[in-house]
Parts: structure tokens; sequence; C-alpha cells
């Protein structure tokens, strides 16, 4: 146990001390949210809080598992550090628990900065009653986000390259699932194909019980698509997943 | 040879897959047999080192013991066990320093000793620093280290649980001279704390300086094994006399003593089993002849010559 907190603790540190990392996971976000509300606050500046902020904590989801944890892991692979792990003892479901554990951590510090920015500085409400019926929810997301961005990983082989395909499917989806542009006001064919992508399942995951406490009613079609999407990306993650860079 | 701790016995190994439908016409092609029947025993308390060249197959080794690459044949044993299961036992240090860049010095001890489930004290982290020289860079970023630093984190962080088999992928690759007399001294030590050493190099003065035993391995096969001095007289290199002379070498060559003879450059060397006769009958022959001879040297057979004896090439490229 003490291992496994040691562990966790040194992948959390890494996690956290990362110059771009630090950049995308925290101020991008937050710069995100200031632009946004800026553009296109207009009057009603606070019900466009209330649906945003959601919806930027869900983006933050989504990029969180396809870029940065993504990089992370492929940049250890690179540098040899899987490969030093995989020399030692522990067994592999104790480091793949750590570094889930540090995923959901980190991202959970981060959508905690997000509310306290959009409470602080733009008068949002969220009650804890929403939070707590949220928790769940936003920990499911991160780790649909979070194996999609592994498959993205273990099936890219290159480090450059494993970034450039998790961005493009990250920017794919940034305005087309309801994240941060609202669906209903999209091109008819985005209505249809938004909602069969991750990004919209995780939306519907974190939004309604964040804004309104309450549970999406399109719950159970988000959690089986969620599950799809995470059951085909596990399987590729662990099918080509390396212990070292390909040479 | 009772106490064998690691036993390595037909091992083969290959990188890349036989061509199947599965890999999509990857692999076959690109396959590479890094280790063609490879055996050796290192027993408890041995410093043994694997000596060869870039490609040689050294890393691959290490890393059938380390359980990091499963052999395609063969049986390899760490203290009786399996590699999957003696990886406790070990210590090891990659060829690549594998740091976790954003961790201080002293964060990794305490994070690779952990994994090992060994929790050393303040104190004992700082007194194995002391030993690598890294006290001053106890609390900076493993990233904002020059390479020979970074080795000498990986050499602590292999010794941070205190573990009985020491594998070390060449440990003094990125070191300056002075560095690596220091890392010398530091693997001597690991010695006479009764632990075993398995570690690879390509310098053959390394493996002489440091090794009680060492196998010379070249495309994936052992050539010699054995100490450095049985290596070297097993093969009959004999050795080397040389000098600034202009000698006909028909002449030379029917010298007491000379195996053969030929010029580098200006340089006369003549491979003889007995330099005390050949010297003398060498300068008689200079002087009958009239000529002169300069820059004398005898240098004694090495492993470098062992392996040039082996393999038709030289060690360093
Ligand atoms: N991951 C890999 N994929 C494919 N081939 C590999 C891989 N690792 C090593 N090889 C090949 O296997 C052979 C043995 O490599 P190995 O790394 O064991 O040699 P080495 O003796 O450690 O060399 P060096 O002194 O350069 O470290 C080489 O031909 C190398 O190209
Ligand atoms: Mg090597």
């Amino acid at each position: 146990m003490r291992r496994f907190l040691v562990l966790t603790k040194a992948i959390l540190l890494v996690h956290l001390r990362e110059r771009a990392q630090l950049f995308w996971n925290f101020a991008f976000p937050v710069f995100l949210l200031v632009i946004y509300a800026a553009v296109f606050g207009g009057d009603d500046l606070a019900s466009f809080i209330a649906w945003m902020v959601p919806g930027i904590i869900a983006t933050n989801i989504l990029a969180f598992g396809l870029i940065s944890s993504s990089t992370l892991i492929t940049e250890m692979r690179t540098k040899g550090v899987l490969r030093r792990l995989q020399a030692s003892p522990v067994p592999t479901a104790h480091l793949l628990g750590a570094y889930l554990l540090v995923n959901v951590l980190s991202c959970l510090l981060q959508l905690a900065l997000i509310i306290v920015v959009a409470t602080l500085f733009y008068g949002l409400r969220v009650p804890p009653a929403n939070l707590a019926l949220a928790a769940p929810w936003v920990v499911v997301a991160v780790l649909v986000a979070v194996v999609i961005g592994q498959a993205v990983s273990s099936v890219v082989g290159s480090a450059g390259a494993a970034v450039v395909i998790g961005q493009v499917l990250y920017f794919g989806q940034m305005f087309i699932t309801d994240l941060i542009m609202p669906i209903q006001y999209m091109p008819a064919w985005v209505q249809r194909v938004g909602p069969w992508l991750p990004g919209y399942a995780i939306a519907q995951l974190v939004r309604p019980p964040l804004q309104e406490g309450v549970l999406s009613p399109e719950l159970g079609t988000s959690l089986l698509l969620a599950a799809a999407y995470t059951l085909v990306a596990g399987l590729l993650a662990a099918r080509f997943f390396k212990w070292e860079a390909r040479a | 040879m009772s106490d064998l701790i690691l036993e390595i016995d037909s091992v083969y190994a290959a990188y890349g897959r036989p061509r199947s439908l599965f890999t999509l016409g990857a692999g076959g092609a690109g396959r590479v047999e890094a280790l063609r029947g490879v055996s050796l025993s290192v027993a408890r308390g041995e410093i043994f080192g694997l000596l060869g060249p870039n490609g040689a197959g050294k890393s691959t080794l290490l890393a059938c013991v380390e359980g990091l690459h499963q052999p395609e044949a063969g049986m390899v044993r760490v203290a009786g066990l399996p590699p999957a299961q003696a990886k406790g036992r070990l210590g090891v240090q990659l060829q690549k320093a594998a740091l976790l860049d954003d961790l201080t010095v002293a964060e990794l001890i305490e994070v690779y000793a952990a994994l090992y489930n060994a929790f050393p004290s303040r104190a004992q982290i700082d007194d194995l620093l002391a030993r690598f020289g890294l006290v001053e860079q106890r609390n900076r970023l493993a990233r904002h280290l020059s390479g020979g630093q970074q080795q000498r984190v990986a050499l602590a962080v292999a010794l941070a649980a205190d573990p009985e088999i020491v594998l070390l992928d060449e440990p003094t690759g990125a070191l300056d001279p002075q560095a690596r007399r220091v890392v010398w001294d530091l693997i001597r030590g690991l010695h006479d704390e009764g632990r075993t050493v398995l570690l690879t190099t390509h310098a053959m003065e390394e493996a002489e300086a440091l090794c009680g035993r060492v196998a010379i391995i070249d495309q994936g096969r052992i050539m010699a094994c054995g100490t450095p001095a049985s290596i070297v007289a097993g093969l009959e290199v004999r050795p080397m006399l040389k000098a600034l002379t202009e000698l006909p070498l028909d002449q030379v060559r029917g010298l007491p003593g000379v195996h053969s003879v030929r010029y580098t450059g200006q340089h006369l060397e003549v491979e003889t089993s007995e330099p005390q006769a050949t010297l003398p009958a060498l300068q008689a022959l200079a002087a009958r002849l009239g000529r002169t001879l300069g820059e004398i040297s005898l240098r004694q057979p090495n492993l470098e010559d062992a392996f040039l004896r082996l393999t038709g090439r030289a060690l360093t490229a």
C-alpha cells in the first residue's frame, strides 16, 4: 500500500510539474472561460456561465484524456521510464491503478480550478448537492476520455504523431458535441453526427447534474455509448500497448 | 561453482515477429536475432562483465535476466527462479537513464526504492547520494542534470533498494575518465559487500580493471568466457614488440620467438612469444644492416587483442 502511495505521488508530481501539461491542463481552460464569457456572455451572463462552465469542464476532460494523458504515457515510454517500471516487481495492475488514479486526481484539480474561477469572477453558483451528484459521473467521464487517449498512445507509435492525432480528435469534437456550442444551433448534419461521438456522451454525463442537479434523460444512452467507446479503446490500448518505444 | 546465482542456458532471443497475417506485413523482414544460443552462469559475489561491440546482444541478454524480454528458447534462472519472479532481487540500471524528468534526485531514489518495497530514511538517501557524489544535486530536477550526473543517478537508483544482484548496462558509458574511476570504485565496493554484479561494457580496460570473469559476446554468441587473463592466454595472443624502423620483413620473421610481423605506418610490429630473446636479436639485425630502432615498446596482449583474434574485427569502431 505504501508502495502504491509513493508511486501515485511521484506520477502526480510529474503531472503537476511539467510545464506544457500545466498550461494545457490548468491555464488553457481558464483562458477559454475568460474568452467565452467576454465574447458570448452578453446580457444574460449568469445563465450563459451556468451552461458554459460544465461545457468547459467536459471539454477539459476530453482534452485531458486525448492530449495530456496520452502525451504523458508516450513520454514515459520514449524516455524508457515504462521499461524501468516494468523491470521492477510492481504488478502491472498496480502501475495501471496508480496511473488512472493520478489522472482522476489531476483532472479533479483542474475542474475545481475552473469552478473556483467561475464562482469568484463570474458569479457561478453550483449548489454542493449538484457537485455531489456530478462527482461520480465526472470520474466516469475522465476514465472514458483517458482510455480513449491511451488507445491513441498505444496504437500510434511516435510521440509527435500521437499528439497530433489526439488534437485532431479533440478539436474535431470540441464544437460539434454540445460541449461549448449548443448543438441545437448547429447544422443538421452536426445534430445527426454529434450525439454519436464520445464528447457528446461526456457532456451528457457532466452537464445536467452540474447545471441543474439532475441526471440527463439520455443518461442510459450516453453510458452505453461511453461504454462502447471505452471497451473498443481499452481493447486497442491493451492490444497495442508497448513498454518500450519502437525502434 | 556451487553457488550459482544466475544461470543462462542456450538462450535464443529475437526482435520482431515472424511475418503473419495479424501483423499486417510488419515483422518478418525486420526480424533481428539478437541472441543465438547463449549459455553462461554467474556465481554469487562475482563481478561478471559482458564485453562486446554495439549490437552484440549485451542489453538483450540483460533484458532476458530482468524479465523484460522473453527468450524464444532456452532457460534463465535468477537465484533459482524464473526472471518474472525474481525482479525484486535485482538492482537494475538500464542503458537509457530512464528517469522521471520532473522529479528531484532525492524523490527519484525514494520512488524507485518504494517500487521494491524499500523505504529508505532521509539519512540513508543522503548516504547513497554522498556515495555517488550527488549531494549538491539532491533537490534538483532530473531534467536539469548533465548526462553524466543522470547516469550516476541511474546507478544510485539501481542500489536504492539494497539489491543482492546488480545489473548494470554500460554503467560508465556517459562518464568522464575521472567519474569512471569513481564508479569503478563503487562497483568494487558492491563486490566487497558480497553483491553479485553483471555489467556490460565495450571498453576492454573496464572489463580488465573490474571483472573477475568476462564473456566476450559478438553477434549474439559468446566467443570466449573466463578471467581476462585466461581468455588472453587461451587464445595464444602474444606480446607485441613495436619499433620505429625500416627492416626487411622476411629477415625479421626468422628471429627467435617471432610469430608474425607487419608494418603499421612507419612502425614495425612483431608478435613474439619470447620478447626477451626477440628484442636483442632485432637490435643485432638493425646494427648489422646499419638501421636504427626508435620508439621501442612492448605491449602485453589484452582483451582487445583477444577480441580481434576471435572476431576478426576491432572492439571499438
Ligand atoms: N527493440 C528492438 N527492436 C528491434 N531490434 C532490436 C531492439 N533492441 C535491440 N535490437 C537489435 O538486437 C541486436 C542486439 O541489440 P542489443 O541492444 O542487445 O545490443 P548491445 O550489445 O546492447 O549493443 P550496444 O552496445 O549498442 O548497447 C541489435 O542488432 C539491435 O539492432
Ligand atoms: Mg546495449
